[in-house]
This record gives structure tokens, sequence and C-alpha cells, in this order.
């Protein structure tokens, strides 16, 4: 691992905490995010990276502005996601099966509070950099095919290169793995915030 | 690098096409993908029963090469090349098909990214006489995308919304 990438996953990892202790406070049991990946990926394979079965997935994605910009996205599998919703509106397992509107909220404020915390934690690992925060736009929710949001997730980051920079966490909920991430994906802007060095200062606008 | 460059790609019936990716198959199969605001090109030659599918994720290249299926502009003369190489010397008369163009999240401002690639590829289908038998593009959910090689009819799953049928 080189330099750059090393302090690179020192900074999502400390997000990462940041977004464990809130997860954990959010739904009052143990809870762990881990990264799982973080990598500079081409298209096609950051397009997979939430799968890419037939079956539908569901979530929450959020733009992000200030010191580090892009997209955040937060997507389960059907069955996680509604399990984590019953988790948080206090009901047994299995109990939804469906997405109404407190399913879908509990998923919403998930995302708000888990992600804030994860992004909120890598700005101030960055230092000077990340001092101006994030600025988090309300959460989308979305049930959808799980290449159809990656493709509208990647686009911004893609108009400038065929390499995208994305980090994917994985979720944790009493010790076990729960089929549902955490992926982010910086804008230019971002990716020059997270890697200083990465950045041509010589490259035109 | 130009498309002319690139390395033909997948082209057997059955393909799975990639983001950014152009297949072409002919005599038989399907090409599949999946879109939200990407555009899904089918590009159909009858008389030879051969059909060009490009996943298209942005309205222009503007100079920029790979991969061949990502920009409008690229892909619409890419898939034309391949499946001109795919059926030989037979004169190509081509009909369209466009799937996708949706706008995924509510917080995209300006024309949404999805709508740009639609008309990007309606006028550089426009420009070279392609006509358009078929659409089905905006909304804000993704699309499974099925196209049928021999006959170019096209099945589309709307996410969560039901199936229809561009023959």
């Amino acid at each position: 691992m080189t330099p750059d990438k090393g302090r690179l996953a020192a900074i999502f990892h400390r997000g990462a905490d940041d977004a464990s202790h809130a997860l954990a406070k959010w739904l009052g049991r143990p809870a762990a995010l881990s990264v799982q990946r973080l990598d500079a990926l081409p298209i096609a394979e950051a397009a997979a990276v939430m799968g890419s079965s037939d079956a539908l997935i569901c979530g929450c994605a959020m733009r992000i502005d200030g010191a580090i910009g892009g997209l955040l996205l937060l997507a389960a599998d059907d069955d996680a996601g509604l399990s984590l919703a019953d988790t948080l509106l206090e009901r047994p397992t299995c109990t939804s099966t469906s997405w109404g509107d407190l399913e879908r909220s509990a998923v919403i404020e998930t995302a708000n509070i888990v992600g804030c915390a994860y992004l909120n934690a890598i700005c101030a690992a960055l230092g000077p950099a990340g001092a101006a925060g994030i600025l988090p736009s309300p959460p989308v929710f979305l049930r959808d095919f799980p290449e159809a949001v990656m493709g509208a997730v990647l686009m911004e980051q893609t108009v400038l290169s065929d390499i995208v920079l994305l980090a994917r966490t994985e979720f944790r909920i009493d010790g076990t793995p729960v089929a549902c991430g955490l992926v982010f994906l910086p804008d230019a802007a971002g990716v020059a915030a997270l890697m200083p060095s990465a950045v041509d200062p010589g490259a035109g606008t | 690098m130009t498309a002319a460059d690139l390395p033909t790609p997948p082209s057997r019936p059955g393909d799975s096409i990639a983001i950014g990716q152009i297949g072409v198959a002919q005599g038989g199969g399907v090409l599949r993908t999946f879109v939200g605001s990407c555009v899904g090109l089918v590009l159909h030659a009858r008389s030879q029963q051969a059909t060009g599918l490009a996943h298209v994720m942005l309205p222009s290249s503007n100079g920029r090469g790979s991969p061949p299926g990502k920009y409008a502009d690229m892909a619409v003369t890419e898939t034309l090349r391949l499946l001109r190489e795919a059926v030989g010397e037979t004169p190509l008369a081509c009909t369209a098909k466009l799937v996708g163009g949706a706008t995924m999240f509510a917080f995209q401002s300006g024309i949404p990214i999805g709508e740009q690639n639609v008309l990007a590829l309606e006028k550089i289908l426009l420009d070279l006489g392609i006509p358009i038998t078929g659409r089905l593009c905006g909304g804000r959910h993704g699309r499974r995308l099925i196209v049928d090689v021999v006959t170019g009819v096209v099945t589309v799953e709307t996410a969560g919304h039901g199936t229809e049928t561009l023959a």
C-alpha cells in the first residue's frame, strides 16, 4: 500500500469508527461498520459493487457538498432493509414485509445519522482541508435495480475519468453481518481533498 | 485512444452489457442491461437479424475516448461499425429504440443528465436518418432491458412498476 493510500485508509477507518458509534446508539444495540473496499476502480467494476442480480435493493442516496463533495449511498437488499426497519421500529423481526412510510422513514434516518457521522469524522481526520465540514442533501429513498442505482451514482465522477475512487463499508449488527453497505464516491473536489498528492497542480480546469 | 483502437466488445448472444459498453449479436439470443439515468441504445438491422446494444452514460465525449459505449456521440457510430462488421458487406438499414434516461435522485439540478442523454441520442439518430421506433424514457426508476437479437423486440421491466414491450 502506498503512503497516500495508507493515509486514506486511516481516514476512512476513522469515519467507520465514528459511524459505528452512531449506528449503535441509534439502534440501541451493538453495531459496527468496517471498510471493506477502498479502491480506484474502472467504471464497470464500480457499477457492480452493490451486486448485479435482478433483485431490487433499497436504500438512500445523499449528495454531499462542502470539504469533501460526492455522493453517499446506503443500500441493502430488501430483507436486510426491512429487518433494519423492524429493529428501529422496535418490532419483531420479519414484521415489515413492504415499504410503507414508516419503513422508509426508518431507513432515511439511518442514512442521515450514519452517513453524516461517517463523513464528519472523515472531515475531522483531514485537518485543515476538512475544516469546512460537509453539507448533506436530504436523503432520497430508493428501491431499484443495483446496477441502475450505481450507474446513476457514478455519473458525476465519470464525467472526468474512467476510473472512480470508491469506498464501501460493511455493517455488522449484534455481531452478525448484515447485507447492507455504505458507499461513498467523492467528486473531483472530494478526491482532491482526500488525495492531494493524486491531483496534478498544473492540470487545467 | 479512439473507439476504433479498442478491442471488440463481447458479442455472444445472451450477453449482459456492462455500463459504458457495447454488445452486438446476430442470428439468435438476447442482449440485456440495466439502466437508470443511463440510456440503453438498441440498433436493430431487421434484414440481417442483427442487433447492437450500447449502455450510454453521458451525452458527449468532448474528445475523450473510452469505453466505447460511454458517450452518446461515440456509442452510435461504434455500434453501427460493429454491426457492419458482424453482417459483412450487406447494406445495413437500422431502426433504433431508446430505454432509460431516468432522473434517479431528486437532488439532481439543471437539465437532468438522463434527459440530456436521450436528447443527444435523438439528435444523432436524426442526423444519421435512423428512425426511432420505440422509446421508454424518463421517470424516476431504473429499468432492466432485454432485446431479442432476431426480432429487435425489447422487453423492459421498470423497477417496481411492471413490464412493457417495445415491438
